[in-house]
């Protein structure tokens, strides 16, 4: 059954005069960014949901095209800025396929790692804000936060002796990456790793069976699988409503046919199933990571030589279009070139842009705390969304 | 007493009060600072310490904004109406045999209906401040307190079967050979519901939902800044270490332990910080539950449960012929 | 009936262990030692590669400066904050003014990575916050006395450059050790 209207509103019964619209506003501690959802309320119960967004649209497209493909790889870790290795990895991708360009073995190996150490720690920060979210900054919610963090910024430490900057890394260019790993890296990121792996576990004790936890997200926010495919959303949402879809699987790049690894897919499509399958994902990322650190194939790290000049790069005359799989969904970028050295016209596919898209047909029917607990486990970042 | 020594001692116990309340807040932070791998305050003071009076001072030179449309009677009024039932229940507490401002003969009593008056404060604030988060959060919040205050005075009853006597300072010297907590399952179902009723109607996680930080952005104080959010303040931890000193009196023996009387109330404050730190171990370990699963909680679960146990309390004192008529 | 009860004990005792489990947890954290660097008294330890503020530096050996005034910073920079004028002397060319408003800095490392001198470099100090907007306008001068302030990081131009290079073509048994030399730090697969 096609999905016609852009929501769904759910009448709970005693009638218009009185619901109560309630802005849960752009500034707000829980709307993980900047994002205005206008709720139409009975009571408790949420009617109706009116998403705004473009709080945070900072031109990423047009400054694409006013920039060369020297200049934009740092600048597109900035979409999403939480997972900014793979928001870099998108738009690399892009450059490549459409010009043709090589990436040595190595290089690709090295994509994976960082890719798959970002998708750790952005599942870290999702579990601390979306428990930080249902519990209170001030409760329980922020000791799993600060919890989560910790785990963090050891991956962030990681990065930073990597690369120099911690959150925005300019880490990709084109061709290639930029930085080789130092000198003791590899068993500082294996340490990481298994000190991770084990925290898993006490978070995983601390919420597996947990009444409270269980009550707050069981049976809430359930995406049938049929809604799912119509409305396009994509990554663990789509995972959890039962479809395996994952885009290191479907289409592999950068090496990752390499790898084997499970892709984890819950039927149940509430929170609690989402859950589940981003808790499997941090192992099997855990997984990977070891994996590419034993192979690691000697060679350069980058198929063009080094940056002398910013107008180095350029593309072919051509289009095409390049996804990865981030932390939040397929992220993607096409890219016209026309030859020279800046792009045509770039297009970001935002996994949380679609994403969002949901949200106004799932939270009608729930109450209001729900809708942290739903928001919280869509998990968007707004520099995807609004660009 | 005389009406004279009477004002004094009351002036001393509210100066002794609030300074106390302001410091558990100290306590709170840096406990929960621990909890979670990190320092609380460090640097006001020496470790922290001058903090709360730092916080203090802050807050006392804030500027006083009232919104526009605010019902400003009621708003203005709001905070007082919350702050004085919870300084007001600290009067009925005896510090040790003789040691108190008044130990009434229905101590409990005067304790449990005092501390609900609360409530109107609450709904005050919510409505007064004119902003519809504020007002979603009041009425979660009168949902809440009223659903919770029945289990809590069942819960509270149990000592006062127990004791036959409504006075506190009776309370405690029944329990001269055993604490009302030891007394087997009865006391300790009686003490874990009282435990969660506490929990409740200090609006505190799990069942936090009329502040939700993360939905409602702090729910009636939303609007209150300076000294009006300091009252709110002290109304609430007042409430919380008041709450704290009732149960250690019904269930922990009060002031009784071991060595000299004079360290009676010493005994009793450590006995109400633990629970006061119980309380707070509680809060920072859970993330909240939604306010329909809280009332599901209360009327479902908690009411019948104490008025079961309640209900075998009596059945028992009876049967051991002891303990005299209430 | 009997279901009916066996059902609320186990769902209690689950609750019961859950509760417990939650609150173990906090206390196992709360007697692990704290996370927290007490950092204006604690000094950061820095790693080798950290971006921080720019600089412009000298030549070891002569004692010149090394910028050249090629300007192919300001081209690479992407928010577009270095500003440079060329001064032609005999020789070699200078700078004239070089100004960086690092306000606007991305700290995103393409200068350094263009510069074919390794004039410009990064230094490892992120204690950049000051009073006044306009001491965040370096100058030429400014920028100088960084570079002798604090300790600079591991990246240069040629150090970047040496290391994404393809590797050379092979002559021989002892090219492998020779080509690699300049990727040093690319040793680190079989651990």
């Amino acid at each position: 059954m096609a999905v016609t209207a852009a929501r769904t509103v759910v009448e709970v019964g005693y009638g218009g005069n009185e619901r109560l619209m309630m802005n849960m506003g752009p500034q707000h501690p829980s709307a993980h960014g900047v994002f205005r959802a206008i709720l139409t309320l009975e009571g408790e119960t949420v009617v109706a949901v009116d998403a705004v967004i473009g709080y945070l649209h900072r031109c990423h497209e047009k400054l694409a095209e006013t920039l060369t493909y020297v200049q934009y790889p740092s600048i597109a870790s900035k979409t999403d800025y939480v997972a900014a290795m793979t928001a870099e990895l998108a738009y690399v991708s892009s450059v490549e396929k459409v010009g043709a360009i090589e990436v040595p073995k190595r290089a690709q190996w090295l994509r994976v790692i960082v890719a798959e150490l970002q998708r750790i720690a952005s599942h870290c920060l999702w579990l601390g804000t979306w428990c930080m979210d249902m519990g209170g900054a001030l409760g329980g919610g922020a000791t799993i936060f600060l919890y989560c963090l910790r785990e963090r910024e050891a991956i962030l430490d990681l990065f930073e002796s990597l690369t120099g900057a911690r959150l925005l890394y300019g880490f990709h260019q084109i061709g290639g990456v930029r930085y080789d790993i130092p000198a003791g890296w590899a068993a500082h990121a294996r340490q990481t790793v298994a000190h991770i792996e084990r925290r898993l576990d006490e978070y995983e004790a601390l919420l597996e069976g947990n009444a409270f936890f269980e009550a707050r997200t069981r049976g809430v926010g359930v995406i049938s699988r049929d809604l799912a495919l119509e409305v396009g959303i994509a990554g663990p949402l789509l995972r959890g409503s039962g479809v395996g879809f994952d885009v290191r699987r479907a289409e592999p790049y950068s090496s990752y046919e390499n790898f084997p690894f499970t892709v984890p897919t819950e039927t149940a499509g509430d929170c609690h199933a989402r859950y589940r399958v981003r808790m499997v994902e941090f192992r099997q990322s855990i997984a990977i990571v070891r994996q590419a650190l034993d192979g690691l194939p000697e060679g350069a790290i980058s198929s063009r030589p080094g940056v002398k000049s910013v107008g180095q790069v350029r593309v072919a005359k051509g289009e095409g279009y390049a996804r990865v799989e981030g932390a939040r969904g397929e992220v993607g970028c096409y890219l016209v070139s026309d030859g020279g050295p800046k792009p045509y016209r770039l297009k970001w596919r935002g996994a949380s842009f679609s994403n969002l898209a949901v949200l106004p047909h799932i939270i009608p029917g729930h109450k209001v705390a729900d809708v942290v607990a739903i928001m919280g486990s869509v998990d968007p970042v707004f520099g995807e969304v609004d660009r | 007493m005389t009406v004279a020594t009477s004002a004094v001692t009351a002036f001393i116990l509210l100066n002794a009060v609030i300074l106390m309340v302001t410091y558990v807040t100290l306590l709170e932070r840096k406990f929960a600072a621990r909890m979670q791998s990190r320092i609380g305050p460090f640097y006001v003071g020496p470790r922290g310490l001058l903090q709360p009076i730092a916080d203090a001072l802050k807050l006392m030179m804030k500027e006083d904004v009232v919104p526009t449309a605010a019902d400003r009677g009621v708003y203005n009024l709001a905070p007082i109406v919350f702050l004085v039932p919870c300084l007001l229940i600290f009067a009925t507490i005896p510090f040790a045999p003789g040691l108190g401002l008044a130990d009434l003969n229905i101590g409990v009593l005067f304790f449990l209906a005092v501390s609900s008056l609360e409530i109107v404060g609450l709904f005050m604030g919510g409505w007064g401040s004119n902003n519809k988060y504020a007002l979603l959060s009041a009425m979660r919040a009168v949902n809440q307190i009223i659903s919770y205050d029945l289990p809590l005075i069942f819960a509270a009853l149990v000592p006062v079967v127990l004791a036959g006597s409504l006075q506190m300072s009776a309370i405690v010297a029944a329990q001269q050979g055993l604490w009302f907590v030891a007394y087997p399952i009865i006391g300790q179902l009686a003490f874990l519901a009282f435990l969660v009723a506490t929990l409740a109607a200090e609006n505190r996680v799990p069942f936090d939902i009329l502040e939700a930080e993360s939905e409602l952005v702090a729910g009636f104080r939303v609007e209150y800044s300076g000294m009006k959010f300091a009252l709110i303040q002290l109304g609430e931890y007042a409430h919380m270490i008041g709450s704290s000193f009732l149960g250690a009196l019904l269930f922990l023996g009060g002031w009784l332990g071991p060595g000299p009387e004079w360290l009676g109330p010493l005994w009793f404050m450590l006995k109400a910080v633990l629970i006061f730190l119980l309380v707070t171990w509680v809060r920072w370990s859970f993330v909240r539950i939604r306010v329909d699963q809280i009332l599901a909680v209360s009327w479902k679960l908690l009411l019948p449960a104490t008025l079961l146990i309640l209900l075998g309390t009596a059945f028992w004192v009876a049967a051991r012929g002891s303990g005299g008529g209430v | 009936m009997s279901d009916g009860s066996k059902g609320l004990l186990a769902e209690t005792a689950q609750l019961v262990g859950a509760v417990g489990r939650a609150m173990g947890m906090t206390l196992k954290n709360f007697l692990r030692k704290p996370v927290t660097v007490r950092y204006p008294d604690v000094p950061r330890t820095y790693p080798d590669r950290f971006r921080g503020i720019l600089a412009l530096t000298y030549d070891p050996e002569t004692g010149e400066e090394n910028c050249i005034g090629c300007r192919l910073c300001e081209y690479v920079c992407p928010p577009q904050v270095i500003k440079v004028e060329m001064l032609k002397a005999e020789k070699r060319n200078f700078a004239k003014t070089f100004t960086l408003e690092l306000y606007a800095c991305e700290f995103c490392e393409l200068c350094v990575q263009v510069c074919p001198t390794d004039a410009i470099i990064m230094m490892k100090s992120f204690d950049l916050a000051t009073g006044d907007r306009r001491e965040l306008l370096l100058d030429k001068d400014r920028l100088h006395a960084i570079g002798l302030q604090f300790e600079p990081s591991w990246a240069t131009g040629n150090r970047l450059r040496d290391m994404q290079a393809p590797p050379k073509v092979a002559k021989g048994e002892g090219s492998k050790g020779e080509g690699a030399k300049g990727k040093g730090e690319a040793k680190e697969s079989s651990e």
